[in-house]
């Protein structure tokens, strides 16, 4: 019985058109749709991430020998922050600095760079490469 | 050799079967294309991600305010619009990389100790709005 079904199709090749053009519409809605669900995937992984960051500027204190600032950061959150960006704001001036400080979770580190601190009440802004901010007002 | 050249029967499957061969390749051709331009372009609209750093009121005649803007995406962007309270300010336009920064001047009037409400926009249409307090 099985035979002569297996024979009767390999003969007749009316409809194979058809199953092909459905097969092909297949796969080509098929990699639209997972491309867009993978990616969409991906970028929803990145908005979750940038949920989870949590971090503080805890201390800043001005050094004297050598010259400079150090800071204190407090990572609070559950992932590793990589701050890429720290703002001296005072009221005549807006100073920005590449920074480049990983700090793992529940980590408190402490970075020292030769950045001066304005005389009078200024802010301190860091942002992560995530997109998050963290702000210190001090004078 | 002169008979095949004299005989045609046969001649119309062939053309037939090539034409229809043309037309599927140019049919699937056009599939892939169209596939890969709506996808492309909804992976840049679903991959643009930017802050804005820092937003600095300034100007010898409080007449400038400088947006610091930073590309957190996966795609380049390229800002087409800056609103102040509103009304398009912005001169030139600026395009960011990925995970590049840098600033963006825009002429506008600003009176001290007033909120404005700056929204930026992209080529795409992703924005980024928010409220921004003018020094006192």
């Amino acid at each position: 019985m099985w035979t002569i079904t297996c024979r009767r199709l390999k003969r007749n090749q009316r409809g194979i058109s058809n199953i092909i053009v459905v097969v092909l519409s297949l796969v080509i809605i098929l990699a639209i749709v997972s491309n867009i669900v993978l990616w969409n995937y991906e970028m929803t992984q990145l908005d979750w991430e940038k949920m989870k960051e949590n971090v503080a500027i805890t201390n800043v204190e001005r050094e004297t020998e050598p010259s400079g600032s150090q800071f204190t950061f407090q990572n609070s959150g559950g992932l590793t922050v990589h701050l890429v960006s720290l703002w001296i704001i005072s009221p005549t001036d807006h100073q920005q600095y590449d920074v480049n400080v990983f700090i793992n979770s529940a980590e408190t580190k402490t970075y020292e760079d030769n950045i001066p601190l304005p005389a009078g009440n200024y802010t301190v802004k860091v942002v992560t490469e995530r997109g998050n901010t963290a702000v210190y007002s001090g004078s | 050799m002169r008979k095949l050249s004299r005989s045609r029967r046969g001649i119309t499957p062939v053309l037939s079967s090539l034409l229809l061969t043309v037309i599927a390749v140019a049919g699937m051709s056009i599939a892939i294309t169209a596939t890969y331009v709506i996808t492309d372009g909804l992976h840049d609209n679903m991959g643009e991600r930017f802050i804005v750093e820092d937003v600095w009121f300034t100007g010898d005649n409080n007449d400038t305010i400088s947006l610091y803007l930073r590309n957190v995406g996966k795609i380049s962007i390229k800002v087409a619009a800056v609103y102040v309270n509103r009304e398009d300010r912005l001169v030139a336009s600026l395009e960011l990389e990925q995970g590049k920064h840098d600033e963006l001047n825009v002429t506008c009037d600003w009176i001290a100790d007033s909120a404005y409400e700056i929204k930026v926009v992209t080529r795409r249409g992703t924005q980024v709005v928010d409220y921004y307090m003018s020094p006192p």
